[in-house]
């Protein structure tokens, strides 16, 4: 199943990068933030934007970002906001940025810096948007707490609301936030992936289940999510039931780094390893007919969920993102910094 | 018309002159027999108005409108021919006419003729009469006489005749106690019964008064008859048609025969419990007589006689039953079953009412379907035996667990049962019972499908034994689990490989030779509906089991770099790498690292076989993907490169192995694994290498962490060589990586000096061999 090169490439980022972001606010445009991790240099932020024709990745603007960027996350409902999370050395932040706007001469502005989210103690992992719109409420995650922050992006202002603790014992290392449920949040922790509620600051479910890598939230089924482990690949599970998993998808040949439902078609997901390949998997999650029928099981097994492997990269990847204006299109990011872009339309007309 | 005017002339004329004497004495016209008088007439001259030409024979024929319609419509010839034909008409009615006449006179004279001779012949009889009254008369009178005479004496004849016959009644009833007596002496107890029951009416009228004495007798003696005639019935010698009679004779001296019947039932039912304590004490034989016995006794038994014949029977399988929960070898079943078939067979002569043959054939067809799938629950878990059950041995004893010995043993058990298992089978069917050619289509079918879901079973067993099993845990497999002599996380990864292996066994050499073997002997069957198709699908189960053993293999490989990788991430999160000290020695976590692989090493030489070696080529790559990190250039990491300002160098750095990647060759990690010693070691270190490498990018380091991990990696480098005998360069390539990994995540990047590096491998080295040598 060798991927034949048929992705838009877009070499601008010159050092190593993990993470890219769909900008869900640009409602015009497919585009992309990028974010590179350069230990010793000057680390940039890229705004890349799919070209009308669709056979182009074009450069909107470059933002110079001082510290290496671990994680990066477009503000939903406004094209100009971004959030990155940062180290440098042993110092780590993560703040809220606005992109400049662009001007001619110069050409590659700083961004400005709405708000620093510097209440944190401990290694920060990730800061989460509401994944849907328009909320004024932000959660960070770093190793120990769940932050849930109030923000007010035009007067520049973040409170800390709420702040809990999740022991000395749990390590955690990122999230997802409940599209269907503004106040539910997953949280991957060391030997479970909990979800909490952000009403009450409490731990109200768990999927005991260790070494998960990535969480993502179906965006049409309440729920229903997908995780990325070590031990089984992709699984999914459905939160009412969080003892057995719904599916098991085999996953890649070494780590499976990031999982992302499609935000439109159902059952369309996809994954990046670090055995440098990005995989398209269709899953049908009914959650009444699950196994239950014994002869359609065995039809929908005789199936492979697999339907490509995208395997033209060069290294490990580690950030992967469907645009959520042409839904078809995904955008991948390996470890060299090579953004590529790929459709999924004939695998979906298959279907 | 035509049709009338077409039969010979003489039938025409006779039926003229017939209907011309109708007319004459009925004097009713006819139109039918009329017309035919004139038909050329008719059909010459007016065919438009047959009805007032044609009907001459009418009362409303019109002599004169004939005439004129005559004279009208014909010409003259055609009149002159009418007129002769009409001529020669009359004159033919003449002579009719005068020929009636003169038979009718005819017969008017022979009638007067016979009336005069009638006459004279009556006149002499009168005289004759009055002679026969009188002498009739006189013998009447002489007959009164006779018989007045002898009225008297008839009358004191009858009187004497009666007296007589009750004088010997009432001897027959004082006799009747010394009669019966000699009747039960002599055994003829249906005399005694006839003699009483005819004396019993007397008994019942004059009982009280007279014959008091003799009815008191006579009861006691029948007692006794009574006594003698059960005792008759309860005892098995006697014939049974002396028992039937008994039984005849009782009903007629209003004994209450159905007491005895049941108490007779149920002593029958006793001995037939009996039956089944002390196996040979009573033979069936005897029993279907007694079953006959009772049927010509008692006609009206039968009913529960059949079911006393069920429950027997229904017992003794229930019986065979409980043994089969039991492994039992299929001879002693079918010698039961045989037994049990023709102890049906006996009794069935005698109730074929009971329709044993069709409960039994039924019983046998369930009993044999469950020894079938008996015996694969055993065969099944035999094998499962044989690979579980060693590790609890090994828990006790040894803590080297001989994983050779375990995968010989289960494929032993694997292929020597399932064979053993098949020609055990095979004996339903060289076994000459007599009802198992019937079934001989239904035991070919399960023992097709007892494989194919034994296999199907097995292959699932594997899948649980060995942990991995997920979605199929709540399909229906908790019953499985809860037969698991052991939780299936205990399992040691040693076994999953062992589970792996015996798969590609089972595959490729125990599928097919079944497949044979049933082929040979379990052929045909077919009774299923054919759309399910044979039952036995070996290619189904092939699949199965390749994808089995695949799976497991993955599994294990899954398994073990998941415990190295707890390890290295333990190693990789713990230390604050920014503030590491000065590599002082070799880190222990390389030992461990060693250790774990040598632990692969060691059970995959005792199971898997020596592959092909080969070096490692491109085109191995199944297409699971490529992987190269920065393929970075040998010179790469050259010194020089090392003294420029960091900046520089970190871009230089960037481009250096974007620009090698372009000349040096992809180097494959993820190739497909094979089932031989090297390929997997080979792939568990890659993928550790791997792990080892991503750990690192997610590290920031200083100075000293590098030169840590490039000591470590260096240390590595001999050993995993050693462990890999082909693929030198994958490792060599995959450690360069790991060092790229921390070059990149470095602050400051500068390499340990060659002979300080040395210093500490030699000094570890050392260190081991000490270790070693000493003892523990």
């Amino acid at each position: 199943m060798q991927g034949a090169s048929t992705g838009i490439v877009y070499g601008g980022l010159k050092y190593q990068a993990r993470c890219i972001a769909d900008v869900r606010a640009d409602p015009d445009h497919t585009s992309f933030l990028a974010g590179t991790l350069s230990l010793k240099e000057e680390n940039e932020v890229h705004l890349i934007r799919l070209s009308p024709s669709g056979n182009e990745l074009l450069c909107e603007g470059l933002f110079y970002h001082q510290n290496e960027i671990w994680d990066l996350k477009s503000c939903p409902y406004d094209a100009r906001i971004l959030s990155t999370v940062y180290t440098s050395g042993e110092t780590y932040g993560a703040s809220v940025w606005k992109i400049p706007e662009i001007s001619s001469q110069s050409n590659s502005p700083q961004l400005d810096q709405l708000v620093s989210l510097d209440d944190h103690t401990a290694k920060i992992k990730s800061v989460l948007w509401w994944p849907l719109g328009k909320h004024d409420k932000l959660v960070t995650i770093d190793e120990r707490n769940i932050f849930v922050w109030s923000i007010d992006s035009s007067n520049k202002i973040a409170k800390v609301i709420s702040q809990e603790s999740v022991g000395m014992l749990h390590n955690l290392s990122g999230g997802a936030w409940d599209p269907h449920d503004r106040n539910a949040v997953a949280a991957i922790c060391d030997s479970s992936l909990q979800c909490w509620d952000l009403r009450t600051m409490k731990n109200a479910n768990a999927i005991e289940h260790a070494h998960i890598r990535d969480v993502d939230y179906n965006p049409k089924k309440q729920h229903i999510l997908a995780t990325a482990e070590d031990e089984f690949g992709i699984r999914l599970w459905d939160l009412r039931m969080p003892k057995i998993p719904l599916k098991d998808l085999p996953g890649h040949s070494h780590w499976t780094w990031a999982v992302r439902h499609n935000p439109e078609y159902d059952g369309l997901i996809l994954s990046a390893g670090t055995d440098s390949t990005v995989n398209l998997w269709q899953v049908s999650v009914g959650s009444e007919d699950s196994a239950i029928d014994s002869p359609r099981d065995k039809r929908s097994r005789q199936i492979d969920p697999l339907l490509n492997s995208y395997t033209d990269y060069e290294d490990s990847i580690y950030g992967i993102a469907w645009s959520s204006q042409d839904p078809s299109v995904f955008a991948s990011l390996s470890y060299d910094g090579r953004v590529v872009v790929e459709s999924v339309k004939p695998y979906i007309q298959r279907k | 018309m035509a049709g009338v005017s077409s039969p010979p002339p003489m039938d025409e004329k006779a039926k003229r002159t017939r209907d011309l004497l109708a007319s004459f004495y009925t004097n009713t016209s006819n139109s039918n027999s009329a017309a035919p008088s004139s038909p050329s007439a008719a059909s010459n001259l007016t065919p438009r108005s047959p009805s007032s030409l044609d009907s001459i024979n009418s009362p409303s024929f019109d002599a004169s409108s004939y005439m004129s319609l005559l004279v009208q419509k014909s010409n003259l010839e055609g009149l002159l021919q009418k007129h002769v034909q009409m001529a020669a008409e009359i004159k033919n009615l003449d002579t009719d006419l005068q020929m009636l006449v003169y038979e009718n006179y005819n017969k008017f004279i022979s009638a007067t003729d016979t009336i005069k001779r009638m006459k004279s012949n009556i006149l002499g009889m009168e005289t004759n009469m009055e002679q026969l009254l009188a002498k009739i008369t006189s013998v009447q009178s002489k007959s009164d006489s006779v018989n007045t005479s002898l009225f008297e004496k008839r009358e004191h004849i009858e009187k004497l005749h009666r007296s007589r016959n009750l004088l010997r009644k009432v001897q027959f009833i004082y006799d009747l106690p010394s009669r019966l007596n000699k009747c039960i002496k002599a055994e003829a107890y249906a005399d005694a019964v006839r003699f009483f029951t005819g004396a019993k009416p007397i008994f019942e009228a004059y009982g009280d008064s007279s014959f008091q004495e003799c009815k008191r007798a006579s009861e006691e003696a029948i007692n006794t008859v009574i006594q003698n005639l059960q005792e008759k019935l309860y005892s098995d010698s006697e014939p049974i048609e002396a028992r039937a009679e008994a039984v005849v004779l009782l009903k007629q001296l209003n004994f209450p025969v159905d007491n005895l019947k049941t108490s007779l039932l149920e002593k029958l039912e006793d001995c037939l419990l009996k039956l089944e304590d002390e196996s040979k004490d009573v033979s069936v034989g005897e029993i279907s007589k007694t079953f006959r016995a009772y049927l010509i006794i008692f006609p009206d038994s039968e009913q529960r006689l059949i079911e006393l014949a069920q429950g027997l029977f229904s017992r003794r399988y229930d019986a065979v039953r409980d043994q089969l929960k039991k492994r039992m070898l299929s001879v002693d079943l079918l010698e039961l079953l045989g037994i049990i078939w023709e102890d049906v067979t006996t009794v069935d002569q005698v109730l074929p009412e009971a329709a044993l043959p069709a409960y039994s054939l039924e019983s046998t067809c369930s009993s044999i379907r469950q020894h079938i799938s008996i015996a694969f629950s055993h065969l099944q878990h035999e094998i499962s035996d044989a690979v579980a059950g060693s590790q609890s041995k090994s828990n006790e004893g040894r803590d080297e667990l001989d994983l050779h010995i375990v995968l010989e043993n289960s494929k032993k058990a694997a292929m020597q049962g399932s064979l053993d298992l098949l020609v055990e089978l095979r004996q339903f069917f060289d076994e000459k019972l007599e009802l198992l050619p019937k079934l001989r289509e239904l035991i070919t079918d399960w023992v097709q499908e007892g494989f194919q879901e034994f296999f199907q079973n097995l292959e699932k067993h594997f899948i649980l034994l060995s942990g991995s099993s997920t979605n199929n845990c709540h399909l229906g497999e908790s019953n499985h689990s809860g037969v698991l002599t052991q939780s299936p996380d205990k399992l040691p990864t040693g076994l999953v490989l062992v589970l792996s292996q015996l798969a590609v066994f089972i595959e490729q050499s125990v599928i097919p030779k079944i497949t044979e073997e049933i082929a040979a002997s379990f052929s045909g069957g077919g009774v299923r509906v054919y759309e399910y198709g044979p039952a036995f699908i070996p290619g189904e189960i092939c699949r199965l089991f390749r994808s089995a053993g695949e799976k497991l293999l993955h599994l294990y490989i899954n398994m073990k770099t998941r415990k190295i990788s707890v390890v290295s991430k333990k190693r990789f999160t713990t230390p604050n790498w920014i503030k590491h000290k000065e590599p002082r020695e070799v880190h222990m976590f390389v030992d461990i690292l060693l250790q774990e692989l040598e632990g692969v090493k060691i059970e995959v030489k005792q199971i898997l076989p020596c592959g092909v070696i080969k070096r490692h080529r491109n085109s191995d790559s199944v297409g699971s993907g490529s992987t190269n990190s920065s393929r970075s250039h040998p010179n790469a990491m050259r010194e020089d490169k090392l003294t420029r300002s960091n900046t520089q160098r970190a871009r230089s750095q960037f481009l250096e192995s974007h620009l090698a990647k372009l000349f040096e060759q992809k180097m494959e990690i993820f190739t497909k694994v094979e089932y031989t010693q090297e390929s997997v070691i080979s792939t568990v270190i890659k993928l550790c290498l791997k792990s080892l490498q991503e750990f690192v990018r997610l590290q920031t380091l200083n100075r000293s962490g590098y030169q840590q991990i490039q000591l470590d990696m260096e240390f590595l480098k001999a050993p995993l060589k050693q462990l890999v005998d082909d693929d030198d360069a994958a490792i060599d390539f995959l450690l360069k990586e790991v060092n790229n990994a921390a070059h990149e995540r470095c602050l400051d990047p500068i390499l340990l000096e060659a002979p300080i590096l040395d210093k500490l491998i030699s000094a570890k080295l050392v260190k081991n061999k000490d270790l070693s040598a000493s003892p523990l």
